[in-house]
């Protein structure tokens, strides 16, 4: 823990000026036919390099269904999405996505799993060559030393941060998270929040992270966006202007403290709120 | 550091918990090696008993005396090569060709039903009715199609053993993670990729559940295929001396019988030991969850 929190104090970063655009989101729409279902409706997003976004809305308001559209999962039904200036039309090398679940092969060793996005593009000779990369990455998330560990010695919380290096290893324009400390305990979750927010400065990543949770949301963004449900649209913006690197004292201040309350306000969340804290 | 410690306490956190206020009554403080030796003595004590005071005709169940008696000759029969020796030799041969036939076509069948759309939507359904019906019905349909010798004793056992194999497999095709699957799709993998690098090694579990149910199957119906088909196995052997109420040999034989289907039921216990070295604890989870009797 300490370690880590030196690791955020040392980072401090000069506030960069940040207009250049990653990802830009124009008029998106979704409707799953089958269900005649409209998930998504008349989104626009326009997420800036080196930003961190936080998503928070209703069980079911289509955070996850924006976030697959985003990463060239599935197709929207009308709208834009240009990452790097090019639309997404399916999957892409320069997009890392990482969800609740860490989703990691239980047969292979850390390393090999850090590993899998390179082997499966380009080979196991390209994978090999970037043993190294992901000797870093493991580091840098704080596994040296586990690289040849399977699995299932690992606790949640470790597991979660071998799916980070995994998203980071090709050296995705975007990262895409869905809920992804949504499964570990509390103190697990806030150790977590830490190292993203640690990890996201070192590598000046842009990022677009689903929870549910809206302390996590507001802890780790710049901008949090609240959805709506049905249909589904982004339906307030709320900035956080707190002074980075964030510490977990912080969110017992009354600035974090009124942030909370306003996302909290501006969520509707319908007839069940289920789920939100 | 705070990772290490948590690793390695991991294991001594689980053997604490087996540690509770509750230890049972004394019967089950009965160390294993001592409460399966007296339970075994126990039956065979009852046995003894049954057959001493003649409840039923001693002709019709001989003693644990007489069998082992029984046993010991057809020990010595298969040690010196006589035709107890020649009966297991065939329905081995009978039992190991139905058993590969089985597992190597239900598990390329089975890949190719799991793998495909009209495969899983289309034939699973007609595959698992099969698999319900009683297979050994069978058995004089085989013969009458492949005779008399080994041949249909093989086609029987492959016939029964092949269903679980088929059905498991591409139950464990259909069964992988939904977010794993997602994350092949987002880092461009083909179909044979996501086949070879997360279906079929998660499918592993599945498939070797399938194969162990096989190995007891494949002796099922190579034994039945010779009850009905005559020949020269052990099958055929049992038949004749209980036509000719030798009952303490049936018993003796199917002793053999029995050791044929847990040599098997090992040698594909042992490989799925070695090959799932990573999954560890949902092991018996699994085991025979999608098979039905032969
Ligand atoms: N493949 C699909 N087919 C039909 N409906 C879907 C599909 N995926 C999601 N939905 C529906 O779209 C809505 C949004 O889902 P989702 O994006 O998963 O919500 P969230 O992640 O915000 O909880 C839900 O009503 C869900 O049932
Ligand atoms: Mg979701």
């Amino acid at each position: 823990m300490t370690e880590s929190a030196e690791a955020v104090d040392r980072a401090g970063h000069e506030s960069r000026p940040v207009n250049d655009e990653v990802v830009r989101i124009t008029d998106l729409s979704k409707t799953f036919h089958k269900r005649g279902l409209k998930a998504l409706d008349d989104v626009n997003v326009t997420l800036r390099h080196g930003t961190f976004t936080s998503v928070i809305g209703p069980s079911g308001c289509g955070k996850s269904t924006l976030l697959k559209i985003m990463a060239g999962l599935i197709p929207a039904t009308s709208g834009e999405i240009l990452l790097n200036g090019k639309p997404v039309t399916g999957p892409r090398q320069d997009i890392g996505i990482m969800f609740q679940q860490p989703t990691l092969l239980p047969w292979r060793t850390s390393l090999d799993n850090v590993l899998l996005p390179i082997e499966i593009r380009s080979g196991s000779a390209a994978a090999k060559a970037h043993s190294e990369d992901a000797l870093k990455l493991l580091e840098l998330v704080g596994l040296s030393g586990f690289d040849q560990v399977r699995p299932y010695e690992l606790s949640g919380g470790m597991a979660q941060r071998v799916a980070i290096c995994r998203m980071l290893v090709t050296g995705p324009a975007i990262l895409l998270l869905d809920e992804p400390f949504g499964a570990l305990d509390e103190l697990t979750r806030e150790y977590m929040n830490v190292e993203l927010q640690r990890i996201c400065r070192e590598r000046d990543a842009t990022s677009f992270m689903v929870t549910h949770a809206i302390p996590e949301a507001v802890f780790l963004a710049d901008q949090v966006f609240v959805m709506s449900a049905r249909p589904g649209r982004i339906a307030t913006v709320v900035d956080v202007d707190l002074p980075r690197p964030r510490t977990l004292d912080m969110m017992t201040t009354p600035e974090f403290g009124a942030l909370v309350r306003r996302v909290r306000g501006t969520l509707d969340m319908g007839i069940d709120g289920g789920g939100l804290v | 550091m705070t990772q290490k410690t948590e690793l390695q306490g991991a294991p001594s956190a689980m053997s604490a918990a087996e540690e509770t206020w509750y230890s049972g009554t004394w019967i089950d403080r009965i160390p294993q090696p001592v409460s399966i030796t007296v339970l075994g003595a126990l039956m065979l004590g009852v046995w003894w008993l049954i057959y001493e005071i003649e409840f039923v005709s001693q002709v019709l169940l001989p003693g644990p005396v007489e069998t082992f008696e029984e046993l010991w000759d057809a020990t010595t029969n298969i040690l010196t090569g006589g035709h107890v020796a020649e009966g297991l030799w065939i329905t081995t041969q009978e039992v190991i060709w139905g058993f590969l036939t089985a597992g190597i076509l239900g598990f390329v069948l089975g890949v190719v039903v799991g793998e495909t759309r009209l495969g899983r939507k289309a034939v699973m359904p007609y595959l698992v009715a099969f698999n319900a019906l009683p297979k050994v019905a069978f058995a004089p349909v085989f013969v009458a199609w492949f005779g008399f010798g080994v041949n249909s004793k093989i086609v029987m056992a492959a016939f029964i053993a092949f269903f679980p194999v088929i059905v498991d497999t591409a139950a464990g095709l259909a069964a992988v993670d939904a977010d794993t699957l997602m994350l092949f799709q987002s880092m461009e993998s083909n179909r044979w990729q996501t086949l070879r690098k997360l279906k079929l090694p998660s499918a592993l579990p599945f498939i070797f559940a399938g194969l162990k149910t096989a190995a007891v199957f494949s002796v099922v119906g190579a034994v039945v295929g010779e009850y009905l088909g005559g020949g020269h196995g052990l099958g055929e052997l049992i038949r004749f001396s209980a036509q000719t109420l030798r009952i303490d040999r049936v018993f003796a034989l199917i002793v053999y019988l029995g050791v044929i289907g847990i040599v098997l039921f090992g040698i594909v216990a042992w490989t799925e030991r070695k090959l799932l070295y990573w999954h560890k604890s949902d092991l018996l989870e699994v085991e025979g969850k999608f098979t039905a009797g032969a």
